[in-house]
């Protein structure tokens, strides 16, 4: 299937009917009233109802005007068992991301993929998404995405088709068959069983080929560490449900970049309640501020070069406390960044705590540290016997370092021992470290083939471009993070006939089995036998139980590290050593989701910055060195230069400074940068800062101010705060954001509802409505909140809320309706950090309502605050006198404009309506001139209260879930009806520490906020 | 200034000796009458003509593009377009204080400036009338706001002070206007009748709407001045207290105050006086109308803005005292923010040109110089229009989450907006000197000595000669 449709080397979108009209096959199957049984050439006999539901889906989208595959052309006369028009249906599939495969369910409607959630059943995301996954739809409908084949000839790219690739391996093939040893393959990592076995098939008939394993952000040093640890490589799972003492190092495990982000968060969640059991307590060692460092109870800024001194003290401190079962501990290091006594007293008491709460405590390292500080995370882990009920692991086979083999790829290239270099879904020329110059080494290479999803940097360098399919656009498999069996099956048909990666190698190959499903059929005999069983794991999205047992461990002596010099570096702003540090980014990760315009302007979860990245440093560090915020510096390290806007981020380590990766791109598209296209790239390229020996974290730089500035597009403190407003912030913060000590909490638990006192509250008004059916109402858990973003996005994705673009953001008009509030506090060296989502409050008595002058915003009966859009004509004065100013405006007609780099182009290019099809059907989509905002997602509300209502029952608690409560990772939300007081939301309401937002206006707001507790050590205060 | 009195060109001085009933109609309607204005006239009107096409220019633009061609943004959601209606609203109402209230007052000086202050009134709040329908996001439907029946049984939603607002300068401006026309009747019959050519008696004729002078007319036409001055007074007082609710009753720190209404009036008058000296200055300059407004009237305006500019100024202080004293951190930070925030350079500006400069007119010097008045008129009026900056704008800009804070920068399109409103205000202000009278020439000549003769007190007080400028 998912043919390259030789038949029309221009593919389009849009099809007339009138150009259906004149094929004979159409005009056959209008006049067969009963069709024909839809089994084309290309289907195999007894090939499950699940797929030729999506072939007839695909052909209902070739109706509605978008593309289509003339042999399946049905009628909806005739509609397919269980698909009601005009109904949403949910599939399960999955999405990976660094091997780790995460399970979701896809909301389909009318066969166009919507909406994405987390696969309740699934291990690693248990119901939750990041905001990459949120973003996976409109990524679908990216119209950047290649269209066909691609073939350099010459210095001329010219367009070709799918056949004359295949003739063109035909002739190739033979000669790999017959030696191999100069063909490799760069590929993602990836978990996928049927990628493996294809895999071992082509390294098997191209004798000598390599295969070489790449990820642009992510090292293989947690496994490094554990090889050893326990000699053989494993992989950790942790359980931080079951933690009472968190430690991260440098870890950012709970952040959309860590593919078990969102099932860490919620584990980390779980241990943040501060009623009925114990709650956990979180340290965190950090040269920025992580999400984890976030909801930190003790937070230690310390530059990212230390990490192994400090894991090392750390180790020795708690082996000493442990006695004899400590012995083959680290000497103490004599690093003088752990001398001051602040962090000596830090560690003892960390020590302390992790030995008190043994069995029940856990260590996570960061991804770039050295295999070393991992070795000693996994040792302490084993030590504080955490294995088994904080952590597992894994075994897993043997392989070469993943650092080692690209060396070794470009190493064989210099030497002109590869011919053929085919790159799978990764983009290295634009990722690899500048030192390795794999562009340099491309154009050494004979024949290259790029199967991505874009003419990226890379594949528009190489002498073949086949176009991938979107992960929801094909059939895959994976593994969780925990190796549980992943299946992913596709909701469209591939919009650009593109081609998964498993389908690629099958032709690649000559494989028999040339179509997706039956690789993964094929891959998954032995464990799904039956076409049940199959039919069921397909439907689940995964095979309960598949995860492998953990593996018991032996803690091997470690050897005495060596602090290398750099690890022993004082690092300051004042000496002038500075580190860098190059991490993946939130949003963009190694720059795959740059294209992605809701992804752009996702407010980064600590900067709050939109379209684009900058060098962050502190603000000390800056002042230090004469930079202002906003300045333009330039940043040097290893003799490389870089120029870009700096940021003053609070929580810094002082000396440390970070660029996000992802940014810069010339090759993106029409959002991310695309020089063709005279689209300026987003942010700054910070990769060719980046050597192969230390790609993430590099010592010796410098910054300093050049001429210039350059705005940051940020969606709070947008502009430089003054004096005054600083101080006002400080007063309110602890009034709008209710904060305590578990100590005090138990003494007074509801302090919240006593931060501001005001005069009894009496309104002017009745109380329109008595609330005799619902009362809907929401609770968000600020403690449970780790500020990842994940749903503004989905909030984005639901409620087809506009993209505004950097000019926009930069006047103050982003539309986001949910907006996760962020303050500090404490010093801005060592912050503290709290987020407080704030979506509409839904007030009972609502400022908004009186002030309309023509009625557009009413209060309904079951307590919303509803926006007619018909009605609004925009007068802002609802905006005007929002307290929580939830309101948003559209100002221009943001939908046409989105993508355009300045607001008053309006879009020429029809094919950017292809985004358009990423539109939820049940949402209004606004016009200028009007004003939107939360709605509780009352489309969901309606859709529960229809089907309850058919059904003759009532609405169970739970059932309607808005988008936002859906997708978080850390369960932060809960919604439901207040009538009802065995409901989740009631309860949460009825807690102590519930307490509404400036509740001293009257407004009576329906959402509730749980207020922050923080556990602090007590000897750490 | 040479006044060098021409029979056959009233733009080139007054008329010597003293004043009579004749020499009043004389020196009045020959504006009108004139065949060709002056140069000077053409100039301004050019100027004026090219404004008022750059509003038309920028007005169209935000129709095409979306209000988003402003500066607006959130949090400041409310910028210029409501600035500057509530900045003409304000100017509107000097007219009507003029005509109405001091005529009820009895202040005979007002004759010399009350048709041009009406008129003034009249244009301000067309041009105010103007901002609410196109500063909407649809502009297309600013209906939805009145209460037209219609089949969808939709209405207006009547707790909301927008909606006070379109009845309350509505009302205003048709009782303005009926004022403004019915006490220029008797004025236009008598162009009408020194009219030499057909078209103009035709014109002026259906203006003057049969007026013949009977004592029956003057009768009715004196009844129906006073009811309509009965009427106009509370209006002078109700529409700006109904602009002020727009913001006393929302929310918002900075708007939420009690003060709004009176301090609004107070300000309104104070702009409106410091608009009408604006425009006396050069009209008697120009239009040689120096013996009928009078050194002594300006002086008496002068009064008049530096009573209210100190009303202006005492509450400017009392919002400061209630934040204060109410203990609300909010407002206490809004006013905070407005002396040291980053809008303070706007604040700074409104208390000099509000509250300092008028203080000059403490001198009889500075009062009675027409240049000066003049320069101070400006000044206020330009102080004026930062006050509803500083209170729509800052404190929109900050307001209760921190999280929401912006600073808003205008556009190049609100400035275009802001000065083709003065295109339109003084096109058709330059169009009233030119073609109707300027002063009411019936009530000057019931004010003169003539009038009163043998009232020997009354001639005593009429009879001095203008003092020179």
């Amino acid at each position: 299937m998912s043919s390259m449709n030789e038949k029309h080397p221009k593919p389009t979108y849009w099809r007339s009917l009138a150009e259906l009209d004149n094929d004979p096959k159409f005009q056959k199957m209008l006049e067969n009233e009963f069709a024909e049984p839809l089994e084309g050439p290309d289907m195999a006999p007894g090939t499950p109802a699940r797929r030729r539901f999506l072939q007839i889906m695909g052909a209902s989208i070739a109706l509605s005007g978008c593309r289509f595959k003339e042999d399946k052309l049905l009628a909806f006369s005739r509609r397919p068992e269980g698909v009601v028009p005009g109904e949403s249906r949910q599939f399960a599939t999955a999405v990976e991301l660094n091997g780790v495969a995460t399970g979701l369910l896809v909301t389909s409607y009318d066969g166009r993929p919507i909406k994405v959630t987390g696969n309740p059943l699934h291990p690693t995301s248990a119901g939750g998404a990041s905001a990459f996954h949120q973003a996976a739809v409109l990524s679908v409908y990216d119209p950047d995405r290649s269209e066909g084949v691609t073939h350099l000839e010459g210095r001329a790219r010219t367009a070709s088709t799918r056949k004359k690739f295949e003739e063109f391996l035909v002739s190739e093939r033979a000669r790999w068959q017959a030696n191999g040893s100069k063909f490799r393959v760069l590929a993602s990592v990836s978990s996928s069983p049927s990628l493996a076995s294809l895999r071992d098939r082509l390294l098997a008939s191209f004798p000598g080929a390599k295969w070489v394993e790449y990820s642009a952000v992510e090292t293989d040093n947690p496994e490094a560490g554990t090889a050893l640890c326990f000699g053989k490589q494993h992989r950790a799972v942790y359980q931080l449900e079951n933690a009472r003492v968190v430690l991260s190092v440098h870890s950012d495990a709970a952040g959309a970049t860590d593919p078990s982000g969102v099932i860490a968060s919620r584990g980390l969640a779980q241990g943040r309640v501060p009623e009925g059991k114990p709650m956990s307590r979180v340290y965190a060692v950090e040269s920025s501020l992580s999400l984890i460092g976030g909801i930190a109870d003790h937070r230690l800024s310390m530059p990212a070069c230390s990490a192994k001194a400090f894991l090392a003290a750390l180790d020795a401190e708690v082996s000493k406390l442990l006695g004899e079962a400590g012995k083959g501990a680290q000497p103490v290091p004599s690093a003088k960044s752990l001398q001051a006594p602040a962090t000596q007293k830090f560690i003892a008491t960390l020590a302390k705590d992790l030995v008190a709460n043994r069995g029940a405590s856990v260590i996570l390292a960061g991804n770039h540290l050295p295999a070393e500080a991992h070795a000693i995370a996994h040792r302490l882990n084993v030590l504080l016997d955490g294995v088994g009920k904080t952590v597992t692991y894994q075994e897993l086979p043997l392989r070469e370092r993943r650092s080692e083999a690209l060396s070794g790829l470009l190493r064989d290239i210099a030497a002109n021992a590869v011919e053929t270099l085919v790159i799978i879904g990764e983009n290295p020329v634009l990722t690899a470290p500048s030192d390795a110059d794999f562009a340099g080494a491309l154009s050494k290479v004979k024949t290259s083939i790029a199967l991505t999803e874009f003419a990226d940097e890379t594949a528009r360098l190489c002498t073949w471009h086949i176009p991938q399919a979107h992960a929801l656009e094909a059939w895959g498999d994976g593994l969780a993070h925990d190796g549980t069996l992943t299946l992913s099956q596709p909701l469209i048909e591939p919009l650009h006939g593109g081609l998964s990666a498993i389908e690629f190698l099958a032709l690649l190959v000559n494989d028999i089995k040339r179509d997706g499903l039956d690789i993964v059929r094929r891959t998954h005999a032995a464990l799904l036998p039956s076409q049940k069983a199959w039919n069921k794991a397909v439907h689940d999205g995964l095979l309960p139980g598949s995860a492998p047992a953990p593996a018991s461990v032996t803690l091997a002596t470690l050897p005495a590290f060596a602090l290398t010099e750099s690890d022993l570096a004082e690092v300051g702003a004042t000496n002038g050593k500075l580190e860098l540090v190059l991490a993946a980014d939130s949003k963009v990760y190694d720059g795959r989701f740059s294209n992605n315009a809701w992804l752009q302007e996702l407010p980064e979860p600590l900067t709050k910055q939109t379209w684009g990245n900058a060098v962050w440093l502190s603000p000390a560090t800056a002042k230090a060195l004469g930079i202002g915020d906003g300045d333009l510096a330039k940043v040097s390290v290893s003799g490389k230069e870089l120029t870009l806007p700096a940021l003053y981020v609070p929580g810094q380590a002082e000396g440390s400074l970070r660029i996000p990766l992802g940014y810069g791109r010339h090759f993106a598209g029409h959002v991310g940068g695309h020089d063709d296209a005279n689209v300026t790239p987003v942010g700054t390229n910070a990769y060719p800062l980046s050597t192969t020996a230390t790609p993430f974290v590099l010592a010796g730089a410098t910054i300093v101010r050049v001429d210039g500035r350059q705005e940051i597009a940020t969606v709070q403190d947008l502009h430089a705060i003054d004096a005054i407003g600083q101080q006002g912030i400080d007063e309110r913060r602890g009034l709008l954001l209710a904060e305590t000590t578990l100590e005090k909490f138990e003494k007074e638990p509801d302090f919240a509802k006593h931060l501001v006192h005001h005069p009894p509250l009496e309104s002017m008004w009745n109380d329109p409505v008595a609330y005799e059916g619902h009362k809907w109402g929401m609770a968000i858990d600020l403690n449970k909140c780790t500020g990842c973003s994940a749903c503004i996005t989905a909030c984005q994705a639901e409620n087809n809320i506009p993209v505004v673009g950097k000019d926009s953001v930069l006047m103050g008009r982003e539309m986001l309706w949910l907006r996760v509030d962020r303050y500090f506090s404490g010093t801005p060296e060592n912050p503290k950090l709290s987020f407080q989502p704030v979506p509409c409050q839904q007030c009972e008595n609502a400022p908004c309502e009186q002030v309309c002058p023509v009625g557009a915003t009413m209060h309904s009966h079951e307590g919303l605050n509803d926006m007619v859009y018909n009605r609004c004509i925009g007068t802002r004065y609802c905006s005007a006198n929002c307290p929580y100013k939830v309101r948003r405006f559209n100002y221009l007609n943001f939908h046409l404009d989105k993508v355009e780099a300045t607001p008053f182009q309006s879009v020429k290019d029809k094919k950017k309506l292809l985004m358009h099809m990423v539109f939820n059907p049940e949402v209004t989509v606004r016009a200028r001139g009007v004003m939107e905002k939360c709605t509780f997602c009352v489309q969901r509300i309606q859709n529960v209260k229809i089907k309850a209502k058919n059904a003759k029952r009532a609405i169970a608690d739970g059932e309607i879930k808005t988008a936002c409560q859906e997708t978080c990772p850390s369960q932060a939300i809960s919604f439901g009806d207040l009538n009802d007081p065995t409901s989740a939301v009631a309860k949460d309401h009825a807690l102590p520490r519930a307490y509404t937002i400036l509740e001293e206006l009257n407004n009576r707001p329906r959402v509730r906020y749980l207020a922050r507790i923080r556990n602090p050590h007590p000897e750490l205060g | 200034m040479a006044t060098l009195w021409s029979e056959t060109n009233p733009y080139l001085g007054e008329p010597k000796g003293d004043t009579d009933f004749a020499r009043i109609t004389d020196n009045v309607a020959r504006v009108a009458e004139a065949p060709k204005p002056p140069i000077g006239w053409y100039i301004a009107f050019g100027i004026a003509l090219a404004m008022l096409t750059g509003f038309g220019a920028s007005l169209g633009w935000v129709m095409w593009v979306g209000i988003g061609a402003w500066g607006n943004m959130h949090p400041v959601a409310w910028a210029f377009p409501i600035v500057n209606f509530v900045f003409w609203v304000g100017i509107g109402h000097a007219g009507t204080l003029i005509s109405a209230i001091l005529f009820l007052l009895r202040q005979t000086w007002r004759t010399a400036i009350n048709r041009f202050a009406e008129a003034m009134t009249i244009f301000a709040v067309i041009c105010a009338g103007i901002f609410p329908g196109v500063h909407i996001g649809r502009p297309w439907m600013p209906y939805y706001m009145f209460p037209v029946p219609n089949q969808m049984s939709m209405w207006p939603q009547f707790r909301s002070p927008l909606e006070w607002d379109i009845f309350a300068v509505g009302t205003y401006f048709t009782i303005s206007l009926l004022f403004w026309f019915m006490g220029m009747i008797p004025d236009l019959a008598t162009i009408r009748d020194r009219a030499t050519t057909t078209p103009r008696r035709f014109i002026y004729g259906i203006l003057a709407m049969g007026w013949r002078g009977s004592s029956r007319q003057w009768h009715r036409y004196e009844r129906a001045y006073l009811l309509l001055a009965a009427l106009a007074t509370p209006l002078v007082l109700s529409v700006h207290s109904v602009v002020s609710f727009d913001f006393a009753t929302s929310q918002a720190p900075g708007w939420h105050t009690t003060i709004f209404p009176p301090y609004f009036v107070a300000g309104a008058i104070f702009g409106g006086f410091a608009m009408v000296v604006t425009l006396a200055v050069p009209a008697r300059q120009f239009f040689g109308l120096k013996r009928l407004i009078e050194i002594r009237h300006l002086e008496l305006m002068n009064k008049v803005i530096l009573a209210t500019g100190m009303m202006v100024g005492y509450a400017y202080g009392m919002e400061f005292f209630i934040a204060w004293y109410s203990g609300n951190p909010y407002e206490n930070f809004v006013f905070a923010n407005r002396l040291f925030g980053p809008y303070a350079w706007a604040y700074w500006t409104m208390i000099a040109c509000n509250v300092v400069i008028p203080q000059l007119h403490w001198f009889e010097k500075v009062r009675t110089n027409v240049w000066a008045t003049l320069a101070i008129g400006v000044v206020v009026n330009v102080g004026m229009w930062f006050e509803r900056f500083v209170i729509i704008c800052t404190s929109m800009s900050r307001d209760f989450m921190p999280a929401n804070w912006g600073y808003y920068i205008p556009s190049k399109i609100d400035f275009l907006t802001l000065g083709g409103s003065f295109g339109l205000f003084f096109t058709l202000f330059l169009l009233f000197c030119r073609f109707l009278p300027m002063v009411a020439i019936a009530e000057v000549k019931s004010v003169h000595r003539d009038a009163h003769a043998g009232h020997g007190h009354d001639a005593h007080e009429h009879s001095h000669s203008p003092r020179t400028a």
